[in-house]
């Protein structure tokens, strides 16, 4: 499995933005949302029980997402069609304000190892990918166990803060050089 | 009130601080434009008086936006970071300064302005501020960008002035609105 260090790979998938048929389906590819950190987190299957609420809370946290300059990214292995099937089907999916990805060849899931590999669709993985493109963090949950999303952000927090302050200096180090 | 006029409306009592002001901002030789602008505003937001800040910020405007936002953002994190780091150098307890302050500062690698500028109105707020260990860091860090002695003092005279006019201001508004009540 792909892990802290390492770029987060290429890719190019379409993905569901809406449940609205004409405006609904875009491509979406690595190389989007430039200088953004990125949110990525996967679910096995569309239309089972644990997802919705774990989808619908980062909704609900997207503009905290979004103040620190982050991108929320959803996916799983199932078709954009079926994605929007689901946001128009569930109430909490309907105004979801992030896209979710369509990984139907699991060619990203697999680049990232996180196919579970008896049922062969993602595993609950979320990466935080930071504006270069490097994977900063990973979780990997089972297929039945929800996320937290208020911990994401917690780490995206740490992740994010700095002491640029040369404030911070003791005796005998070398001194801070902010980028 | 501009910021002529709020100088000049100083009262007799505060005359040393109106002519300091007037010479330091008026015929300033040794800081740039935007190091000045920079400092006056972000002293006058650390001295916290409305209308020396409002003044400051009006004379200011003609310095490009980034110059006045930047320095804006130098009172504010100066704001934060004095208060903290100035309490772990306070205190005996030496472990404070090895616990992480997880304290977001960012501004102070987005500002947008030049690293000295930047770094000249962190030292003009900190020494409002009166916080030693970020008063000696940021003086350090200007020294190693090559900016001299007489350049810092220019900044934190400016810094003390603006200061005084400040408590000055206030102590008059108060008058005032005693008179007025």
């Amino acid at each position: 499995m792909l892990g802290v260090g390492e770029e987060f790979p290429v890719y190019s998938l379409k993905a569901t933005v809406s449940t609205d048929l004409k405006k609904a389906f875009t491509t979406l590819t690595h190389q989007d949302f430039a200088g953004k950190w990125k949110v990525y987190f996967f679910w096995p299957k569309d239309f089972t029980f644990v997802c919705p609420t774990e989808i619908a809370a980062f909704g609900k946290l997207n503009s905290e997402f979004e103040s620190r300059d982050a991108v929320v990214l959803g996916g799983s292995t199932d078709s954009e069609f079926v994605h929007l099937a689901w946001r128009q089907h569930h109430e909490d999916l309907k105004n979801l304000p992030f896209p979710m990805l369509a990984d139907i060849k699991r060619e990203l899931c697999e680049t990232l190892g996180i196919l579970d590999a008896k049922e062969g669709v993602a595993l609950r993985a979320t990466y935080i990918v930071d504006p270069q493109g490097i994977i900063r963090y990973v979780s990997v949950n089972d297929l039945s166990v929800g996320r937290n999303p208020q911990e994401i952000l917690r780490v995206l927090d740490a992740l994010q803060t700095d002491e640029l302050c040369p404030c911070n200096w003791q005796k005998g180090q070398a001194t801070l050089h902010p980028a | 009130m501009n910021l002529d006029a709020l100088v000049e409306a100083l009262p007799a009592y505060a005359k040393d601080l109106k002519l300091n002001l007037s010479s330091l901002v008026r015929n300033q030789t040794e800081l740039t434009p935007s190091q000045l602008w920079g400092t006056v505003v972000a002293s006058a937001v650390a001295s916290r008086n409305r209308e020396l800040t409002q003044a400051a910020l009006a004379e200011a405007s003609v310095q490009a936006p980034e110059v006045v936002e930047a320095a804006k953002s130098a009172a504010a994190i100066m704001g934060m970071n004095n208060i903290y780091y100035r309490f772990t150098h306070l205190v005996s307890n030496e472990k404070y300064r090895s616990l992480p302050a997880r304290l977001r500062m960012n501004v102070m690698r987005s500002h947008g302005a030049s690293e000295v500028d930047f770094e000249l109105w962190c030292t003009a707020a900190s020494a409002v501020n009166g916080c030693a260990a970020c008063v000696d860091a940021h003086e350090r860090t200007l020294r190693e960008k090559g900016v001299t002695e007489e350049v810092v003092a220019a900044a934190v005279r400016i810094a003390a002035v603006i200061h005084a006019a400040a408590t000055v201001l206030d102590a008059e508004q108060a008058v005032a609105a005693a008179a007025s009540a």
